[in-house]
């Protein structure tokens, strides 16, 4: 009667033979970890898997259990390039145990069987899953299941140089405002234009610097959405398309090129180019995430952060939307094996490297957020002012995109909007009705248009 | 070239049309021995620094030398497959009767007209049934059946230029059709051979999609995909490093071309030109 | 005579230049049979190797633009597997809403059969007992909540596989669990209680398998958005003036005037011409964005003349086609000036020193010796460049992403983009190879144009092997 369900019963059978009967199991095990777009910052990603292999293989000693388990390692530098791998490696049956990747990868993956959710093989009542800020966790579901853990947490702010806004008439205590303003929706995007305008007017930045956004895309460019009051999936699973959210949201960029702030070829700047630029001083205001802080400090030489530099969230556009931030954490996720035991002892590991003092080494030296209310606590957190501060400010507003099968899709065509009508190509309401035909075309009943 | 007409006009005109190509290498060249302030185009200092791949491995990937050695060896492997199984086909083809001909010539473009990114999928399907995913060798043989319609069309062509007397004339003295071909016909196409081995050589030289997509491991990794990582780390861009890699990359390329040029100019001329 | 050479061609499948003298040596000839095999032996190798990893790959990928391949199907197998998304399918496209509902329920019931698969288990005896005690005859419509009832007992389990393992037996319902075959899928459905008749059943089939099916789906769609009109379009612009300007007439020109030069600065303009195509895409397409940004080395030299600092690559679209058809045309250019080169240099001498003694001028000389000559390869440069052209997409994608708002965009860098490159990592395959096939019935469309329009048989019919 039972004998057709597959995974769960059958395996849970011989893991009860197994573990249940309390045998001293001596094993050796070798857990493969990859995670994508990690630089020499994010060396933690995988040693933290090391580290938590060190105190399993302690915990299984005092039990009795002889256990050793060997971590490898491989950081990618790039994302198509780590995906492809990862995509590939699993058909081939090769796929590494542990993978660092995107959230937005969890729906794809999990409904092709490439992922297995953690929820199978951890108690999300014990500790630290317990302690995971809640947004955090909701991201690292999918279908109601926990399929992987945070693994960094990030929010994306939105900045201000200090002097250029000394410089047209803010006084300091103006500018220390300027956050709580932004978050109660006194200061507005459309506020964001004028003051960008009277930067550049003022001769403090060259032409096209008054507000110099992200150069690429990015989930950045959905903050503007929500900013405009947009919603990107609707509780039931299906994706939304508020077309006058949108429209205001094109049109926003639109308004910044005409007001001459933002260059109309912007996009396509060289990312080195536009680091150095933002962290010397010569753009007015801009946006970027959490990790410019280091970048900033270190690859691009800025002495003083707090002291040349004001964060907020992303302003609201209009009376409908709000400020707002995306986060865009990375997840731990656990690769379909053939063999059960070596995917719990990864999702052991996984569950180990999470703990606040642990996920902070990796918080601190890459700066990103930490993903547990407790590692606000943890003393190499709270001692570090940046981490302090953003979290505060930032994470408890903080939404993310939707783990959704069709979200890919749906973002690029969304950029190919936007970009059209910020390089002129098209007008804001004829980049709208495409987007709209080419959703209807490609998503159909997945998405609702309003 | 006769001696008859001035040749500075053409010179000349070369000369204007080619000043961008030759500036922009110029200033690449300059710019990995030099460093200059920020947003100035004027180097203001000499160094050695951009070249430091050279000794040091640079945190996160592999050895320059790794790289490179993959890269000979995946260029080199190609190059001699390529070599060995155009040169029999190219023979057996020039040989058969006409209808072929245009058939197979007429193939040769419908295979060209498929991108090679899209066949990706497909090519690791098979490969992953080999059992040769993820090894240089893999790609070593993708590679060599991709360049392998072009290769047999350059010999083939080259074939058909050998008169029949010469096989006509083993043949009487005694030799089989096989000692025919590798002693008295190939040494009469050997300008297809160098030129048809510099091509693939400089083709899986440069080659970067495939053993990007089927093998990405850090062990056999290649130095286009060394170089095109470089430019993708946001985090510790070094633009004047990833220029004098890219000039390490295509050094060896440039020497062979310049040694070899003139057996390149030969393609069409034949073995048997006087 | 004739019998020898009848003898060696029937042997070999050879056509003869002349009747040699017939000698005792043919008989040896004749009996050499395997220069017939010979030919298939050299040309197995070839064939092998170009069948299993060129036209199979060719074959699947055309097979696979009439799925829905994607990163969500996965490239092999697939399963059954009700889930939220699956169920709102069933909602939307088949209207079975009631049935939808039923099977979201989750539902866990402590009874005897799932007390009894437990107890095989040979789980701890005393857990079960107690669990029997506290929780017969209950139910849980989410799993965490029965665990915690597990972990409640005072016996309860020390380890959390355990404690799952044992959970898992007393799950009734379908939700989330995949399913390895439609049979599986649907008696787990009827145990559950939810019964379906034949219609609803492959209703439900449909939904829930997450592997690939095929579709002629890519291709309504491919014809439904308006972007297709105008990469069509783009390509057809880009390919054929590229093709004109550079692949195949500046060559012309590059193989021409290093004709007529020294083999000093000839040598020269060909090692500088080829370095384009020999240097990597990432770089060369850098040093053309270090030529032509704002802050690059045009508007640096313009700036004391008055012109505005500008993105000379990305400002209109005309930018952006100047700077790609540059980009390419100099790659491009190098193939067809080594092949015409070489083309040249095998003309006689004595045809250029004749001319000239009649008072040729260069002109001249080239109508009428160079140009001739060079029919065939023009013939085939311009359509090899065609094609290759029509498939390159790496230069563009380097420089302008087919930019700016999607003005550049051609045909072969919508299918990279769609294939294999997304930003959520949702790539479709199927629709890439969909887009891809268009490419190569374009591209055979357009050869055969080729070999009408040069008169291809004729050129064919070298006069070198009869």
């Amino acid at each position: 009667m039972m004998h057709y369900r597959t995974a769960l019963a059958a395996l849970a059978t011989t893991a009860m033979i197994t573990i249940g009967s309390g045998a001293a199991l001596a094993e050796e095990v070798t857990i493969t970890v990859w995670s994508g777009g990690s630089g020499p910052n994010d060396n933690y990603r995988i040693d933290a898997i090391k580290i938590a292999a060190d105190f399993l293989e302690r915990e299984a000693a005092v039990r009795g259990e002889e256990l050793s388990i060997t971590v490898e390692g491989k950081p990618y530098t790039q994302w198509d390039e780590f995906k492809q791998a990862v995509t590939l490696a699993a058909e081939a049956g090769t796929a590494p145990n542990i993978v660092v990747a995107g959230h937005e990868d969890i729906a794809a993956w999990a409904q092709s069987g490439l992922i297995v959710p953690i929820e199978d093989y951890v108690d999300v009542d014990s500790w630290p899953i317990n302690d995971i800020y809640e947004n955090l966790f909701d991201i690292s579901s999918f279908n109601g299941m926990l399929y992987g853990l945070p693994q960094d947490a990030e929010a994306r702010p939105f900045f201000f140089w200090k002097d250029h806004m000394r410089g047209i008439g803010y006084s300091d205590a103006d500018i220390d405002a300027l956050p709580g303003k932004v978050q109660s929706g006194e200061y507005t995007l459309q506020d964001v234009l004028v003051d960008a305008k009277k930067i550049q007017d003022a001769g403090l930045v060259k032409p096209g610097y008054g507000f110099y956004p992200r150069v690429s895309n990015g989930p950045d460019y959905w903050q503007f959405y929500l900013s405009f009051g947009g919603q990107m999936e609707d509780g039931s699973g299906k994706l939304v398309f508020d077309k006058a959210a949108m429209t205001k949201f094109y049109q926003f960029f639109v308004d910044a090129v005409a007001a001459g702030v933002t260059r109309k070829n912007h996009i396509g700047t060289p990312w080195d180019q536009w680091y150095g630029e933002v962290a010397s001083g010569k753009a007015g205001m801009w946006h970027g995430g959490t990790w410019h802080y280091k970048r900033y400090t270190t690859t691009e030489g800025l002495d003083d952060f707090f002291g040349n530099i004001q964060f907020s969230l992303i302003p609201a556009g209009d009376a409908d939307g709000a400020a707002n931030t995306i986060t865009h954490p990375l997840v731990y996720l656990l690769t379909k094996q053939d063999d059960d035991d070596a995917i719990a002892i990864a999702a052991d590991l996984v569950k180990i490297a999470s703990e606040p003092r642990i996920n902070a080494l990796h918080a601190i030296k890459s700066a990103h957020l930490g993903i547990t209310k407790s590692e606000a606590s943890v003393d190499l957190y709270s001692g570090d002012r940046w981490a302090r501060e953003a979290t505060e400010r930032l994470l408890p507003h903080a939404s993310a995109m939707p783990n959704n099968v069709n979200f890919g899709q749906y973002w690029e065509i969304m950029w190919g909007g936007l970009e059209g009508s910020w390089t002129g190509q098209k007008s804001v309401a004829d980049a709208i009705a495409d987007v709209e035909t080419e959703l209807r075309t490609t998503l159909g009943d997945k998405i609702v248009i309003r | 070239m006769s001696g008859n007409y001035r040749q500075w006009p053409m010179i000349l005109f070369l000369g204007i049309v080619t000043v961008p190509l030759i500036l922009m290498y110029v200033y690449l060249f300059v710019d990995t021995v030099t460093n200059s302030p920020p947003g100035s185009m004027i180097p203001n200092e000499f160094t050695t620094e951009h070249w430091r791949f050279l000794w040091e491995t640079i945190p996160g990937r592999p050895s320059i030398w790794v790289a490179t050695w993959n890269t000979f060896v995946f260029a080199t492997s190609t190059t001699l497959i390529v070599l060995m199984i155009s040169s029999a086909a190219g023979y057996s083809l020039s040989r058969l009767n006409m209808p072929a001909r245009s058939f197979f010539l007429g193939s040769i473009m419908v295979l060209h007209a498929f991108p090679t990114v899209t066949l990706l999928i497909a090519i690791f399907l098979i490969l992953q049934m080999v059992g040769l995913y993820n090894t240089l060798i893999g790609v070593i043989l993708v590679k060599a059946s991709l360049e392998l319609p072009f290769g047999i069309w350059i010999m083939k062509g080259f074939y058909d230029t050998v008169p029949w007397e010469i096989e006509m004339a083993g043949i009487q003295d005694g030799a089989t059709r096989f000692q025919v071909w590798t002693k008295l016909v190939l040494p009469q196409v050997k300008p297809a051979i160098m030129a048809l081995g510099i091509f693939s050589f400089l083709a899986g030289w440069s080659e970067f999609i495939l053993p990007l997509v089927l093998a990405p491991d850090n062990k056999v990794q290649v130095l286009s995909v060394y170089l095109a990582a470089l430019i993708a780390d946001d985090n510790n861009f070094d633009m004047a490093l990833f220029k004098s890699v890219g000039v390490f990359y295509v050094l060896p390329v440039i020497v062979l071309f310049v040694f070899f040029q003139n057996k390149l100019m030969n393609i069409y001329s034949g073995g048997t030109k006087g | 005579m004739g019998n020898s050479s009848v003898d060696v061609a029937d042997a070999g499948g050879l056509k003869t230049r002349g009747p040699p003298s017939s000698g005792p040596k043919l008989s040896k000839l004749a009996a050499i049979g395997n220069s017939k095999y010979l030919g298939l032996y050299l040309l197995a190798p070839a064939f092998l190797f170009v069948f299993v990893f060129f036209l199979t790959p060719v074959v699947l990928t055309g097979i696979f633009g009439f799925t829905n391949m994607s990163t969500a199907t996965g490239i092999t197998g697939g399963s059954y597997l009700v889930s939220r998304s699956s169920m709102l399918a069933l909602k939307d496209r088949h209207g079975l809403d009631e049935i939808a509902d039923d099977l979201s329920k989750v539902v866990y019931t402590i009874d005897e059969d799932g007390l009894a698969a437990a107890a095989q288990g040979k789980a701890d005896a005393a857990t079960l007992v107690e669990f029997r005690d506290k929780f017969l005859g209950q139910s849980f419509d989410n799993r965490r909540d029965i665990e915690r009832a597990i972990k409640s007992l005072d016996s309860r389990p020390s380890s959390t596989r355990v404690i799952k393992a044992i959970a898992a037996n007393f799950e009734r319902s379908v939700l989330n669990i995949r399913f390895d075959t439609e049979e599986d899928l649907f008696a787990a459905v009827s145990d559950f209680g939810v019964s379906l008749d034949a219609e609803q059943k492959i209703a439900l089939s449909d939904v829930a398998y997450t592997g690939w099916v095929f579709t002629t789906d890519n291709f309504k769609r491919m014809v439904s958005l308006p972007e297709t009109t105008k990469t069509l379009i783009n390509t057809m612009f880009y390919v054929f003036t590229t093709l004109i300007l550079f692949n195949t007439g500046f060559a012309l020109v590059l193989a021409i005037s290093t004709h007529y030069m020294e083999s000093r600065p000839a040598g020269f303009f060909r090692s500088v011409w080829l370095l384009p195509r020999i240097t990597p895409p990432v770089l060369y397409v850098l040093m053309w964005k270090w030529l032509a940004w704002d802050t690059g080395f045009l508007s640096v030299i313009l700036e004391p003349f008055g012109v505005e600092p500008r993105n000379w690559m990305l400002d209109s679209p005309a930018n952006a086609w100047t700077f790609i058809i540059l980009i390419n045309g100099m790659v491009g250019a190098s193939m067809g000036m080594l092949i015409f080169s070489s083309a040249i240099k095998a003309i006689p001498q004595s045809l250029f020193y004749a001319s000239e003694v009649d008072g040729a001028t260069r002109i001249q000389q080239i109508r009428h010796i160079i140009l001739p000559q060079l029919r065939f390869p023009i013939l085939f440069i311009t359509s090899y460049q065609t094609l290759s052209l029509m498939t390159s997409f790496e230069y563009i994608l380097l420089a302008t992403e087919g930019g700016p708002g999607g003005a550049t965009e051609v045909w072969a860098l919508t299918t990279y983009m769609k294939a294999l490159s997304n930003y959520a990592g949702a790539l479709e395959y199927g629709y890439g190879a969909a887009l891809a096939l268009v490419l190569v019935v374009i591209g055979v469309t357009l050869s055969i144009f080729y070999l009408k329009l040069f008169d291809f048989k004729t050129l064919t019919a070298p006069p070198k092997i009869e």
